[in-house]
């Protein structure tokens, strides 16, 4: 019986880190797996990109909604060294812009259908540029990496023509002190 | 030599075995879908409250992120994902349902069909989904979900969802910017649609 305690401890052990290991890298693989398909699908750090209409053909990661457009930006603070400088343009119907970091958790959600959103995001202890505007709200990201998705509601063709208008000027970008 | 080669399948094993209990436990293999795991269910439509909070239990982190990736923290939606019909029989493709329900208490809903992936189901229908811009009566509506468009759909004033390719399915009911009532007594204060059984070209699911 003795014999059998320490390799049974070990094989506890060995479980048990193996059981939380699995739990605590999940999100963070599949989150990191999503966005390495999404950059290799052509989709830049720091810029928003429109997707295409949702539909069984387009759609890229599990559950979206068809009856919403989306935009999305991924960042990535350990290839530059600036806040990025976030605008999202002010659509009628319901629209947010949410932030997720590289864990899947959802740390912000900022609401774009009752005005223009401009936003400042940084990881914490980043300076922040000296020229940024008035009004502007400060997010601070919980880790270097992650992505920010506007979701707007167009279930018809027409209002996804029309939110794609509005998308090409969002801006997610690196801003620079000047 | 033998001892240490002992001792590494013994890591190994207890590592692999750690691995697939966590990944069984938070429902990413076997034949699970979100609405299996739950702390609130409303007639069988059923959430976690702490989807996209980093509160979250592990589990619920790591069932999301499988199934519902990008998923808002409530306050800005809930999702609640149904995979019976209202005799708790599986929903199935070789079944005709009619769902039918009222509004409910938030900004926007709606309601879409998954196969059993996660996925929009393959087809070219452009019948995914039923949300509150599509219902002229704001009170009552109903959807037939079917594999083909029901003819008198039009004339019945009742909505269409396909199901073609769906094959196992669910659907999820998204409130975004729910009230403080839904959040705070969902089972009072969500409308839950319901889900009848129609017909079955195969003699029904389990």
């Amino acid at each position: 019986m003795k014999k059998l305690a320490i390799p049974f401890l070990i094989f506890s052990l060995a479980a048990i880190i193996g059981h939380w290991g699995a739990l605590k890298l999940t999100p963070t693989v599949i989150m990191g797996k999503a966005m390495h398909q999404m950059n290799d699908k052509g989709m830049p750090f720091h810029r928003f990109v429109p997707s295409q209409r949702i539909t069984p053909q387009t759609q890229t990661v599990v559950r979206p909604s068809p009856d919403l457009a989306y935009s999305i930006c991924l960042y990535d603070f350990s290839i530059i060294d600036v806040p990025l400088e976030i605008h999202a343009g002010f659509w009628k119907d319901y629209g947010s812009i949410s932030f997720f970091d590289e864990h899947t958790n959802n740390f912000a959600t900022v609401r774009i259908d009752a005005k223009v959103s401009k936003i400042l995001l940084s990881p914490h202890g980043m300076a922040l540029p000296s020229n940024r505007k008035n009004g502007m709200q400060y997010i601070e990201t919980p880790t270097p990496r992650g992505l920010i998705l506007i979701r707007r509601l167009a279930p018809t063709s027409q209002a996804y023509d029309r939110v794609s208008q509005l998308a090409n000027t969002d801006k997610c970008q690196p801003m620079f002190d000047l | 030599m033998f001892k240490a080669l002992k001792y590494f399948c013994i890591v190994i094993l207890g590592l692999c075995i750690g691995m697939i209990s966590a990944l069984s436990m938070s429902g990413l293999i076997g034949n699970n879908t979100p609405a299996n795991f739950s702390d609130v269910n409303v007639n069988n439509w059923r959430s976690d409250w702490s989807i996209g909070a980093p509160a979250a239990s592990p589990y619920l982190r790591a069932r999301i992120a499988r199934h519902g990736l990008l998923a808002l923290s409530k306050n800005e939606a809930v999702y609640l994902t149904r995979s019976v019909d209202d005799e708790d029989r599986k929903l199935n493709e070789t079944c005709v349902y009619e769902l039918s329900g009222t509004t409910q208490d938030a900004f926007w809903w709606s309601i879409t069909l998954y196969d059993a992936q996660s996925r929009l189901p393959m087809n070219d229908g452009r019948a995914l989904s039923i949300d509150a811009t599509k219902i002229s009566d704001a009170q009552d509506w109903s959807a037939i979900i079917s594999p083909k468009r029901p003819t008198n759909s039009a004339k019945d004033n009742k909505h269409w969802v396909s199901s073609l390719a769906a094959g196992q399915f669910d659907l999820t009911m998204r409130i975004y910017r729910p009230s403080q009532a839904v959040l705070d007594a969902p089972e009072t204060h969500i409308n839950p649609p319901r889900i009848r059984r129609i017909s079955c070209s195969d003699g029904g699911g389990t």
